[in-house]
């Protein structure tokens, strides 16, 4: 019976693993923070297996608990990031290879992201990810309204940055 | 304008591609790994906090300290506090435990944090209830010397050393010192107990209070 639901585990975790990626590209700086997240992620998802009864997608329910682990669980000093980071595989700027301005843009827009607080880079996060702003507000803890208004200073937040 | 934001998202929902991919096998090795959560070194560190100050009982030179509670006549005064402190300390182990079991990862952020700082409360209140009862036994072995009228016979090294000093000096400055050594030893606990604590919570207590100012 454990070997099965084991099993079963790790074939759902691994189709959806980008998930977990991606929380940790949010969330680290660097290749071997990177691999402690996604694993204290996948341990924690673990624990909680038993509790998923399918009631919701996989996905959504790994949605919570890998960010739950970021922002709550997770305690890894972090380091400030140079620059020179973004490069590193993990941050590989997918544009348009004929547009160099737009892979300039998107760089910073990364490494603008990057300066964010834990909590709106999960906003951010499930922004990116196409969630509506029900989903943000009951994954966070937080009512629709003040996750909308939080959305809206964090775009302005990133303005700044960009723009000082 | 356009939104940068969107921007980016239109690249986030490409980027899947150049993510690492990890193999089923990779994955199997890492769901029995140890975690290293926040909330596992709570319940490490709270387990210590709890069994520590009892475990200091065991060792022979606290024993010995008990016949000085003795010759001092705090002797029933030191049997009602001890049960009286380990039935407090079993409420607390109880409480500890519940709101432990409380802890669901699967709670929204929010109530998450709220549930780790509330059980880290629990063992907080536990750290200032023994820290003001050393203060007490302190306090009572304070007033036990000072009622004491046969002082020499409690502490027998004293006899050959003091022979010219008058009783009430001896006093005065016993009482002095175990003062000195109540308070310096519930300053260096305390500082270690809220050391520890601030180093645990302070980036859970900020993103709490980032989230809790919202509500306003």
């Amino acid at each position: 019976m454990n070997k099965k639901l084991e099993h079963q585990f790790v074939t759902e975790l691994e189709n959806n693993q980008n998930i977990v990626h991606k929380v940790c590209t949010l969330y680290t700086n660097d290749k071997h923070s990177h691999n402690d997240l996604f694993q204290e992620i996948t341990i924690q998802l673990w624990k909680a297996y038993p509790k998923f009864r399918g009631e919701s997608k996989f996905s959504t329910w790994m949605y919570r608990v890998a960010l739950n682990t970021a922002i709550t669980l997770y305690r890894k000093s972090k380091k400030r990031i140079r620059t020179q980071d973004y490069d590193s595989v993990i941050y590989k700027i997918t544009a348009n290879e004929y547009d160099p301005r737009e892979e300039e843009q998107l760089k910073l827009m990364y490494a603008a992201v990057k300066q964010l607080g834990d909590i709106e880079k999960a906003l951010v996060f499930l922004y990116l990810e196409d969630k509506d702003y029900r989903e943000i507000a009951e994954t966070l803890g937080i009512s629709e309204v003040n996750a909308r208004v939080k959305m809206n200073r964090i775009k302005k937040k990133l303005r700044t940055i960009l723009n000082p | 304008m356009i939104d940068e934001l969107d921007l980016l998202k239109k690249d986030w929902q490409k980027r899947d591609e150049h993510l690492p991919k990890l193999s089923f096998d990779q994955i199997h090795s890492m769901i029995w790994k140890k975690s290293s959560s926040i909330v596992r070194w709570i319940l490490i560190i709270s387990i210590l906090e709890f069994t520590l100050p009892h475990l200091l009982y065991l060792i022979p030179s606290f024993n010995k300290n008990m016949e000085i509670y003795d010759k001092l006549g705090l002797h029933n005064w030191i049997i009602g506090i001890t049960i009286f402190s380990y039935g407090v300390a079993f409420y607390f182990l109880f409480q500890f435990y519940r709101r432990y079991k409380e802890i669901c990862v699967l709670d929204s952020a929010k109530s998450l944090m709220k549930k780790i700082i509330r059980t880290r409360r629990t063992v907080k209140h536990y750290i200032i209830y023994s820290l003001s009862m050393i203060m007490v036994i302190v306090i009572l072995m304070i007033i036990g010397v000072y009622l004491n009228d046969d002082i020499f016979s409690t502490f027998s090294g004293l006899k050959d050393k003091a022979q010219n000093v008058s009783i009430e000096k001896i006093k005065i400055s016993l009482m002095i010192g175990m003062g000195i050594m109540g308070i310096v030893l519930t300053a260096v606990m305390g500082g270690i107990y809220f050391l520890l604590y601030g180093l645990l919570l302070r980036k859970l207590k900020r993103n709490y209070n980032e989230l809790k100012q919202l509500e306003v």
